[in-house]
């Protein structure tokens, strides 16, 4: 593992700044080689799946791993689209302090630690976004999916290697048990980041178990606040559309927390307008019936601040904004928080009462990912405070320099000018 | 610290730990035995094991090996009450 950490310490520093010609090589690159190794990545990718089907596993976890001519395609546009966002990028900011010209240069983050439980694309993902700003990258993947990162290691190495770039500027960690993971989260001294998506347990381990800083992939505890002033028409388009468009994202929607006045109509409309099966959990005494398509089912006090992770949305009566604010307060996960209403007032209330990563007004929860909003490709959602937060774009994984170009200037003449 | 930890009590942490995994608040004590890992009530996938292994390990003080979960299969907690149990006796 040293030999790893001295290797990808050594390709930050070989590796061309932000910016340069390569990183653009690299995703047409990625793109070629994706496309010319996808049958050995799906037939290694079948050895997982297999594997996993063998301990029982459901389809939904099945499919959740599953390397598909979809994922390929999807892969293919996210290539393209760090390539456009690469282009985009602003050039470094420069101002002028009395005889002082500074410039804010664009530095990459360092060495990043990836640890995932999810999808193998997202080694894809892992090895691109961080690499184009000139960052080393350690991917830690699940044991579900090792197979598939055994067949894409050689397929990115190679990527890098034909766009001019180290090729060790990117290592999927084969047999990184648990305790090989203890001591990377003790190595300050070689990892500059650690970037873990995952469930409450891996999250809240990497915070306190290692002083190397975290940009965190949270998960969304989400609630959709419905005033009464709201369409029961549009909060039902909202709330389906925030839910069944992907069940398990982090920007879904859980809980909607409606005005008690209006629950009832709300609560019709959802179960007119679903047009796919769902289940809806409110309480009994709104006497709610389904259909063939919405089952419901009574919600009981643990169902607040819980992450569904299927097609299940909980409808919750509230006294007002003031209510659901507090609630939004005691559950929510500071993800994708969310208003209908068309009272101005509450609006604001909302926006300035709650504290979230993203706070969407009269729209879709899933309206929270860095594309949609204008920001470019995103590696994660971060919920934590710092550095960055709501989606981790490319410049969320640089950090700067400033240049200071001074001319011969002294401090001392500084300070003369000043008296 | 695990030579101590009785039966109950590690059933407790372990309980704590799927409680905490699946973001649910409630009393460890009303968590039964049958209760499903992914079900109505927990939603904990294989996924989201390497996270609670580390935690488990943190908490009980003890290394877990890695092929714990090898060769079974989880569906209840008492299934992974069960496994860490024999690897702590």
């Amino acid at each position: 593992m040293d030999e790893i950490l001295e290797l990808s310490r050594s390709c930050v520093t070989a590796a061309p700044p932000p910016g340069a010609a390569e990183y653009l090589n690299f995703c047409t690159s990625l793109r070629e080689h994706l496309h010319a190794a996808w049958e050995s990545i799906v037939d290694a990718n079948a050895e997982d799946l297999r594997a996993i089907r063998e301990k029982g596993a459901p389809e939904t976890l099945v499919d959740r791993i599953r390397m598909s001519d979809e994922q390929l395609a999807w892969l293919g546009r996210l290539t393209a689209d760090v390539a456009d966002a690469l282009g985009r990028l602003a050039p470094d900011p420069v101002h002028e302090a009395g005889p002082l010209r500074v410039r804010r240069a664009t530095r990459p983050l360092g060495v990043v630690l990836m640890i995932y439980e999810a999808r193998p694309a997202v080694s894809v993902e892992g090895a691109l976004l961080p690499v184009v700003m000139g960052n080393a990258v350690l991917l830690k993947g699940g044991t579900e999916i090792a197979a598939t990162n055994r067949a894409l290691a050689p397929v990115i190495r190679a990527a890098l290697r034909d766009s001019g770039l180290p090729e060790h500027m990117v290592h999927l960690l084969d047999n990184c048990g648990r305790s090989e993971l203890r001591t990377l989260l003790t190595r300050g001294d070689a990892i500059d980041v650690l970037l873990p998506r995952g469930g409450p347990s891996l999250i809240d381990f990497c915070r306190t178990a290692s002083r190397i800083p975290v940009i965190a992939s949270g998960g969304g505890v989400n609630h959709l606040y419905a005033h009464h002033s709201a369409d029961p028409g549009e909060v039902a388009a909202i709330a389906l559309d925030s839910k069944l468009s992907e069940p398990t994202a982090c920007n879904t929607l859980e809980t909607i927390l409606c005005d008690e006045r209006a629950l009832p109509s709300v609560a019709d409309a959802i179960v007119k307008t679903a047009g796919e099966p769902c289940t809806l959990k409110v309480p009994e005494q709104f006497g709610v019936t389904g259909n063939d398509l919405v089952t419901v089912l009574p919600l009981a006090d643990v169902d607040l601040g819980r992450e569904f992770l299927d097609r299940t949305l909980a409808l919750r009566p509230v006294s007002g904004v003031e209510e659901a604010v507090a609630l939004i307060r005691e559950h929510g996960s500071g993800h994708t928080e969310a208003v209908v209403a068309a009272d101005p007032s509450v609006v604001q209330t909302f926006c300035r009462e709650v504290d979230a990563a993203t706070l969407v007004v009269n729209g879709s929860l899933r309206l929270h990912d860095g594309p949609t909003m204008g920001l470019g490709p995103e590696i994660a959602i971060s919920t934590g405070r710092l550095q960055v937060r709501g989606p981790v774009g490319l410049t969320a994984l640089t950090t700067t320099s400033w240049v200071v170009e001074a001319g011969g200037t002294l401090r001392a003449s500084l300070d003369e000018e000043l008296r | 610290m695990t030579n101590t930890l009785d039966e109950a009590a590690l059933a407790v942490v372990v309980k704590q730990v799927l409680l905490a995994e699946s973001r649910l608040r409630m009393d460890p004590a009303d968590l039964r035995d049958d209760e499903p890992l992914n079900g109505g009530l927990l939603r904990v996938t294989s996924m989201g094991f390497l996270g609670m292994l580390i935690k488990l390990e943190d908490v009980l003080g003890i290394e877990l090996p890695d092929d714990i979960f090898v060769g079974r299969t989880f569906t209840t907690v008492d299934d992974v009450v069960q496994a860490v149990r024999g690897r702590v006796a």
